[in-house]
């Protein structure tokens, strides 16, 4: 299908830049007391080679030119079309005088019939030109289509590494969970069970969730439940949670797992570390056009952050990198005893406008 | 060691099921006898000093100290140890490189027992741990963030921007930090070794100064020279202590 063919603004475009032509051979055919004749003969006829001239579009598909072919070897077929089209032309311009003629307007369009070559050299001419502007149009959907081939396997690349990272992101906590159902199997089976289902839905999701997905918030919020509850097996009353969104917010859509390191970092190197233990926050909202999400935790006055949370900070990174481009802002604000990372995203349905 | 009397034994671990786990497979071997249980650093170094038990069961990953820092705290009372962790590389290459036995999380009553026949064995040929050498593989030659010191059953953590100088007394190292002095049982040498070099310079034989600190440099009578500190402190700077002084403050 010829590309310009399937967006009627470009059709339009396209065919409008015929009447300049026209125009040109108005003002070159026509003459005193003959202006009319001029233009009622030549502008509906640019018009139609305009429409002639798209088939140029199947010939240059035909014989592309490249670095390996170079023009000559389309030279043969694309002159064989530029006669034909010329031939074509001179008939069209026939079959229009006639019907001029047939429509009793008092223009006399026979005076250009009298000259048959000039009308195919012109029709060879714009053909020509077609072609100029055929091979342009498709050396430039090549590139952009390549460009954003470029742009999606980079997509593909970078997400297929993080994913190999994330699946050995934390044997720490694989072992430790399964050494609290060991430890749980006789003083409390029920609650052994229970962390077992807890994980095997937490694993299910990791392995379900392809990294190039994107999730609702509130799937989003699921997992990372599912992971905390997991977590509050083995750290006790120590963990608490507190997750809140938006009803907005909850509906937007964000690259699957995206949060879940930053909620095993405030685990981590958070929670963990401090003797009484704390609550990790995870919001969610949607202000302006940006989507806003922030995960807090209180932290350990005696420990320098570790170095450790590096790790899961830069996948995430990465990945809103990957996903949005530079349209997002990442931060880590270590303050008065919280450590918070704030992400803001542009909502889905801006960023497709955009 | 009496072979009647059973050993005493502590666990350490911030988890209550783990905890749990370890006094249920205890309860299978009657000639040990479980005197306390730890949920933190800090109370495995007050329970340790209180009971002055034969073995502790001490997990690796802790909040505010991990086993390695209950470990060094304790010192040359610990007579046995058995570490126990999910997974962590740097302590599993320490332990394999000193021989020093480690459960792996989740383990076997099976594997638990054969971790205490080695502690028995250990206990009844009276083998030094090799503490120092443990703490220095794990540490793998980063500086130190900072410094812990015991106090009896008291622990301190000193973040080391905190320090102002250390101070070579005998067989220990006094610590002057936010006004106050610490003694810690360590050789000036050991300490310099730990602390960041850019951060820390040996001024004299006898100090250890945080060149943060360091207000101004004086000329007194002989050419020797004297660090006086942002609080007025004056410390003595030796010959070869003024050239690294000079070298890091260059830098």
């Amino acid at each position: 299908m010829h590309p310009i063919f399937t967006n009627g603004k470009q059709m339009a475009l396209y065919i409008l830049g015929y009447l300049p032509i026209g125009a040109v051979l108005v003002i070159g055919f026509g003459h005193a007391g003959a202006w009319g004749t001029a233009a009622a003969f030549f502008l509906p006829l640019s018009v139609l080679s305009g429409f002639l001239g798209m088939t140029a579009y199947y010939v240059c598909r035909a014989f592309p030119i490249s670095q390996q072919y170079r023009i000559w070897r389309a030279l043969p077929a694309q002159a064989t079309a530029a006669v034909t089209a010329g031939g074509f032309s001179v008939g069209m311009a026939w079959a229009w005088s006639a019907i001029l003629k047939s429509l009793n307007l008092n223009v006399q369009p026979k005076m250009y019939m009298d000259q048959p070559w000039s009308l195919f050299a012109i029709g060879v001419l714009l053909f020509g030109l077609a072609i100029a502007f055929h091979y342009a149009l498709i050396a430039s959907l090549d590139s952009q289509r390549s460009e954003s081939q470029v742009l999606e396997s980079s997509l593909l690349v970078r997400e297929a590494e993080l994913k190999a990272l994330r699946a050995q992101l934390n044997p720490h906590f694989l072992f430790n969970s399964l050494n609290s159902v060991s430890a749980l199997t006789t003083s409390d089976p029920a609650s052994a069970r229970h962390m077992c289902l807890l994980l095997a839905d937490f694993l299910r999701d990791t392995l379900r969730l392809g990294s190039a997905q994107r999730i609702s918030v509130r799937e989003e919020f699921t997992v990372l439940q599912r992971y905390l509850a997991i977590e509050q097996v083995r750290l006790g009353s120590r963990l608490s949670v507190q997750c809140a969104g938006s009803d907005q917010a909850m509906q937007e859509k964000i690259p699957a797992l995206l949060l879940q390191p930053l909620v095993e970092n405030a685990v981590v190197h958070g929670i963990a570390h401090r003797l009484e233990g704390g609550t990790v926050s995870i919001d969610a909202e949607c202000r302006d056009s940006v989507l806003i999400m922030s995960i807090a935790n209180p932290t350990d006055a005696d420990r320098p952050r570790s170095q450790g949370s590096g790790f899961g900070l830069n996948l995430v990174r990465q990945r809103l990198q990957a996903h949005y481009g530079a349209a997002y802002l990442f931060e880590t604000v270590d303050a008065k005893g919280t450590y918070r990372v704030n992400i803001r995203v542009p909502l889905a349905a801006v960023e497709t406008t955009a | 060691m009496n072979e009647t009397e059973a050993l005493t034994v502590i666990v350490v671990d911030d988890e209550s099921p783990a905890r749990g786990l370890v006094r249920e497979y205890l309860a299978n071997h009657p000639d040990m006898r479980l005197i306390a249980e730890c949920a933190n650093g800090f109370e495995a170094v007050k329970a340790a000093n209180t009971h002055k038990p034969d073995l502790i069961i001490l997990d690796v990953q802790m909040p505010k100290l991990d086993g390695f820092e209950v470990l060094e705290l304790l010192g040359a009372e610990t007579r046995s140890v058995i570490f126990t962790t999910a997974y962590d590389s740097y302590a599993l290459r320490a332990f394999n490189v000193h021989a020093v036995d480690y459960l792996l999380k989740p383990f076997s009553a099976e594997r638990f027992a054969e971790a205490l026949t080695l502690a028995r064995t250990r206990l009844r040929k009276s083998e030094a741990l090799p503490t120092r050498e443990l703490l220095e593989t794990r540490r793998e030659g980063a500086a130190l963030d900072r410094l812990l010191i015991r106090d009896r059953s008291n622990v301190h953590v000193i973040p080391i921007d905190q320090v102002d100088f250390v101070e070579s007394q005998d067989d220990y190292v006094s610590i002057r930090a936010a006004g106050k002095n610490y003694l810690k049982e360590q050789a000036i040498s050991d300490l310099e070794q730990q602390l960041p070099a850019n951060g820390f310079v040996r001024i004299h034989r006898r100090f250890l100064l945080n060149i943060s600190r360091l207000a101004k440099i004086e000329l007194s009578e002989k050419d020797s020279r004297i660090a006086v500190l942002l609080d007025k402190t004056q410390l003595p700077i030796s010959r070869a202590g003024y050239a690294k002084l000079r070298a890091v403050l260059d830098r």
